[in-house]
């Protein structure tokens, strides 16, 4: 499945907003098109070490989400999903 | 004195049987271990039909098996090809067709990654995770097997230091990647002179971070075995996150760290690096790419105890310069030498009249000489002659020199100084990139008509590659289009980050690509654009 064929409905405004921010600036200039909510995203080559800091960037000034330095890790910032998960978990 | 890279492992098994020798991904194996999985990984090769300068290759992210595979294939009497996991199944078959490799060792999703062609040519496949039953036919072989081999020793191959070790590919300005041949001699000559420098014992404790595939990481870990050290293999899970990455170091009491610089710039400038929590730190080595003078500074002043080398040299000669950083000098440098010759290695700059550089401040294309120098490219004859050429320089007897294609300056102070490239290959990341590898993916899609790779520099990666691209008439292509396309054919580090189309690219008035235009248009639209 690739992120553009899920329904609009099953999509939350935030998911869309990370999904983006990743296809474009990161997954598209290395080559990915098309990746799952679920895809890990630094095994597949997504992320580099790069990619990591522009993505906590974004999280920070779009999002509005502090990450800590702990919080940047292989977990955390795996998938769309738990990238999501951890800036909902923030806001709270 | 070992001749051949598996001497050493033995020395080190029969002094320190019980000590941890690689760790990986949680999972260590000790000497005693290490010896005898190499020993029946080199028996069972052996019966498989490896013989003395057969190409094996290792395909599998990095884990203690990639050490045991290593050794393995050298004491079969093999020559071990490391293959970049990450790279895309079509270089890695080309790759495994250019030089021949009929037994791979590999993961079983690796292997089901490749091409059927590709497949097809193995006669023999070890699979490092035991691939379940059902697919064990055809030459796969599963790891488990190797328990049945004997493991006190070797089989019986006779090799000498000037055969082959390992092929290791790096790119080639024609388009496919090149492979570098280095024997037991090249390596060793490197190996030893790195334990008289940097004084390796068995208490040290030396980290893994580059990739296999890259000529950093036979330091690391021909060194820790040379010495008995402990050998820590950091992975993508770890390379990836600074801040995880320093505290690794910490727990892990590493005592000798090998990298290339934008790795150490990302640790300093993400990870709260202080002298305190990194106490068991003595030697940071850095090699690869041009380290940026103001985090150098930045480095040296927050870790006052270690020991900072900056290494040179092509993987064609390994290592053959070194400079240690002179932390009284630091302050008021603005740029690094590369410094001196490696011991039992010779460089020496040679200007446009084909005359030895003698005089301070004087120019000239870098030349190295000695027992670290490869023999060549594999099947390769015509990149061979151009790169490792007849020693005119001495008229004696015949011997090789190799010409680096980096533009050096001699300095005052007697150190080398690195000024440039003669052609068109740049380094990101501390990979050697040929920008007409990259060129070629381009113009190898069927709507591109013109296509040219341009490296804009920057602060913490060296370079990032943009490319601009013209098209056949009546036919476009997006730019996520064009990179995914690279994407099936070089690896994801050597694919433009940015694309711009034009209707032509400019010509210069003999009719070429104008190169030199659009890297300058390049050079100023990005720095117009904000750094982020």
């Amino acid at each position: 499945m690739s992120a553009t064929d899920q329904t609009p409905a099953t999509q939350s405004a935030l998911k869309d907003q990370i999904r983006e921010f990743i296809q474009v600036q990161l997954a598209e200039p290395k080559g990915v098109t098309s990746f799952t909510d679920d895809d890990p995203l630094m095994e597949n080559g997504v992320i580099d070490s790069l990619g990591i800091f522009r993505l906590v960037s974004f999280l920070e000034e779009e999002l509005r989400v502090r990450v800590s330095d702990d919080e940047i890790n292989a977990e955390t910032l795996k998938s769309v999903n738990t990238i999501e998960e951890l800036v909902i978990r923030k806001r709270k | 004195m070992a001749y051949i890279l598996q001497q050493l492992l033995q020395k080190s098994a029969a002094r320190y049987p019980e000590k941890l020798a690689v760790w990986a991904r949680g999972r260590s194996i000790t000497y005693r271990e290490l010896e005898q999985r190499s020993n029946q990984l080199a028996h069972l090769l052996r019966e498989r039909g490896v013989r003395k300068g057969d190409r094996v290759g290792i395909y599998f992210p990095k884990c203690v098996e990639s050490v045991v595979a290593m050794l393995g294939v050298v004491k079969a009497g093999g020559v071990y090809v490391p293959l970049d996991p990450q790279a895309p199944a079509e270089r890695i078959g080309y790759i495994i067709g250019n030089c021949g490799i009929r037994v791979l060792i590999t993961r079983e999703d690796k292997r089901r990654g490749l091409d059927n062609a590709v497949i097809e040519t193995l006669a023999c496949t070890v699979l490092i995770d035991d691939a379940p039953k059902s697919s064990n036919g055809g030459g796969v072989i599963p790891w488990s097997m190797l328990g049945e081999y004997p493991e006190a020793q070797a089989p019986a191959v006779v090799l000498t230091e000037t055969d082959l070790a390992y092929i290791l590919y790096t790119s080639g300005s024609t388009g496919r990647p090149k492979g570098v041949m280095l024997t037991h001699q090249n390596a060793l000559t490197f190996v030893e002179w790195c334990a008289d420098v940097f004084k390796i014992t068995s208490e040290d404790r030396l980290s893994n971070h580059a990739p296999l595939h890259f000529d950093l990481s036979v330091f690391d870990v021909y060194n820790a075995i040379d010495a008995g050290a402990s050998l820590y293999m950091i992975t993508e899970d770890l390379a990836l996150f600074p801040a995880k990455l320093a505290s690794f170091i910490e727990t892990q009491g590493i005592t000798v760290w090998y990298s290339v610089p934008s790795a150490l710039t990302l640790l300093l400038l993400h990870a709260n690096l202080n002298a305190e929590k990194l106490s068991r730190l003595r030697i940071i080595l850095f090699a690869g790419e041009v380290f940026p003078m103001k985090y150098l500074q930045q480095l040296a002043h927050l870790l006052p105890q270690v020991d900072l080398f900056n290494l040179y040299g092509p993987t064609e000669t390994n290592v053959c310069t070194y400079y240690k950083v002179e932390r009284e000098r630091l302050a008021s440098m603005d740029k690094l030498p590369i410094g001196i010759a490696c011991e039992n290695t010779e460089v020496f700059a040679v200007n446009d009249l084909n005359e030895i550089v003698t005089q301070a401040g004087g120019t000239g294309e870098l030349y190295v000489r000695g027992p670290s120098v490869t023999y060549g490219y594999w099947a390769d004859a015509e990149k061979t002659k151009k790169m490792v050429l007849p020693n005119t320089f001495q008229p004696n007897f015949e011997e090789k020199m190799y010409r680096t294609g980096d533009l050096v300056e001699l300095a005052e102070d007697g150190n080398y100084y690195f000024l440039g490239r003669r052609d068109s290959m740049i380094k990101s990341r501390g990979y050697r990139i040929e920008l007409g590898e990259i060129e070629s993916a381009l113009l190898n899609h069927a709507s591109v008509k013109e296509a040219v790779a341009i490296a804009i520099p920057d602060d913490i990666v060296g370079s990032r590659i943009r490319a601009v691209v013209a098209f056949h008439d009546g036919i476009t292509v997006t730019a996520p289009e064009l990179q995914q396309y690279c994407g099936t054919r070089i690896p994801k580090y050597m694919i433009p980050e940015s694309i711009e189309f034009r209707e032509q690219l400019p010509k210069t008035s003999t009719g070429k690509v104008d190169r030199v235009q659009l890297t300058q248009e390049s050079l100023r639209s990005a720095a117009t654009l904000v750094a982020p």
